[in-house]
């Protein structure tokens, strides 16, 4: 017997599940070769003393995790319903707007004209009527986010 | 038709991480405790660092379920996911990779898994598993990582492979170094 047959036998040894070609040889080889068929018993001990230790999760830990989970999905669940909402709005704001800007902007040339009022002043009228909501908005959080800011120090003082 | 079972439940889970289904969390959390905290504890070697990482694996899966295809077992990928935060964790605790684990000595995962003895009450009462847990933390991280797969939670070779994802030659190779080692740090133990 070679070096390598050896080696080969504890290699499969090690592996634990075999082949039917390879348990056949195996056997043959063990039949043949008592170091190997100590080595295959010890191997053998210590799978099944590997196998026999004890580490097991209480149900402390369980319970924890299961809470932990439940409110990450909640709170996941809430995040995609806002985000839904924030899509639904946008979507709703961009075929709103499709529709109604010509229709505004054709009132601002028709205004303009009876006015009598240059185009340059009535197209800017009318690109001040479509930020204006925009700019009183961001002011608006912008101050509630200062004022969160302030109340957030002032809690941390 | 064991594999029409397996198909059918590894299915059934997969429509339910996709719904994030909270009852099947449980069930499977329930299902999955011991051996995947097993796992976590021999892969990082600290019980606590181990049961934190636990909760953090569970929180992952019900994030990333819909990433479970349900085309094999679930325990497979439950691992990698468990896997893959362990190594995130650690790298960016120390940058080590976790071959290099057992040669950090300041590393505090590093340390023998008996560090906290409410953990190892059961340990204690039984000398051959004291030795064996000290044999097993005295290997390299990655050769013991193959064993508790192989021979602790049975999985089969493509599967610790999968969960590794290191090639099938380096799988069957780390079982016969880490066995080789284990069997003779045991042997030193106990003469």
């Amino acid at each position: 017997m070679t070096h390598n047959e050896h080696e080969r036998a504890r290699e499969l040894i090690a592996l634990g599940s075999l082949e039917d070609t390879q348990q056949t040889w195996l056997g043959g080889h063990l039949r043949e070769c008592v170091a190997c068929r100590e080595y295959a018993d010890a191997a053998g001990q210590m799978v099944r003393a590997v196998r026999s230790l004890p580490v097991t999760a209480d149900a402390r830990l369980v319970r924890a995790t299961q809470m932990r989970v439940r409110f990450h999905a909640a709170r996941l669940r809430e995040a995609r319903a806002r985000m839904w909402l924030v899509g639904t709005a946008c979507l709703g704001v961009g075929l709103s707007a499709t529709i109604t800007v010509p229709l505004a902007w054709r009132l601002f040339a028709w205004m303009g004209q009876s006015a009598g009022v240059s185009r340059f002043v009535w197209e800017a009228g009318f690109a001040f009527f479509w930020i204006a909501p925009a700019l009183v908005v961001s002011a608006l959080l912008m101050a509630r986010g200062t004022h969160l800011a302030d109340q957030g120090r002032s809690i941390g003082d | 038709m064991k594999m029409n079972a397996m198909d059918t439940e590894a299915g059934a889970i997969a429509r339910g991480l996709r719904r994030r289904d909270p009852d099947l969390l449980d069930r499977l959390i329930e299902q999955y405790q011991h051996r995947l905290l097993r796992y976590l504890v021999y892969l990082s070697g600290n019980r606590e660092l181990a049961e934190d990482l636990f909760q953090e694996t569970w929180i992952r899966v019900m994030e990333r379920g819909h990433q479970y295809d349900g085309q094999r077992e679930f325990s497979t990928w439950l691992y990698a996911v468990a896997r893959n935060l362990t190594i995130d964790y650690l790298r960016k605790k120390s940058p080590v990779s976790l071959d290099g684990l057992m040669e950090d000595e300041d590393h505090a995962p590093l340390e023998p898994a008996d560090t906290r003895p409410t953990a190892w009450e059961l340990v204690a009462q039984h000398e051959q598993a004291e030795h064996i847990n000290a044999a097993l933390a005295g290997i390299p991280a990655e050769y013991r990582e193959a064993i508790v797969l192989r021979f602790q939670d049975g999985l089969a070779l493509d599967e610790i492979a999968s969960v590794t994802g290191a090639p099938m030659g380096t799988v069957k190779s780390r079982l016969y170094r880490g066995l080789n080692l284990l069997m003779g740090k045991m042997g030193r133990m106990q003469a």
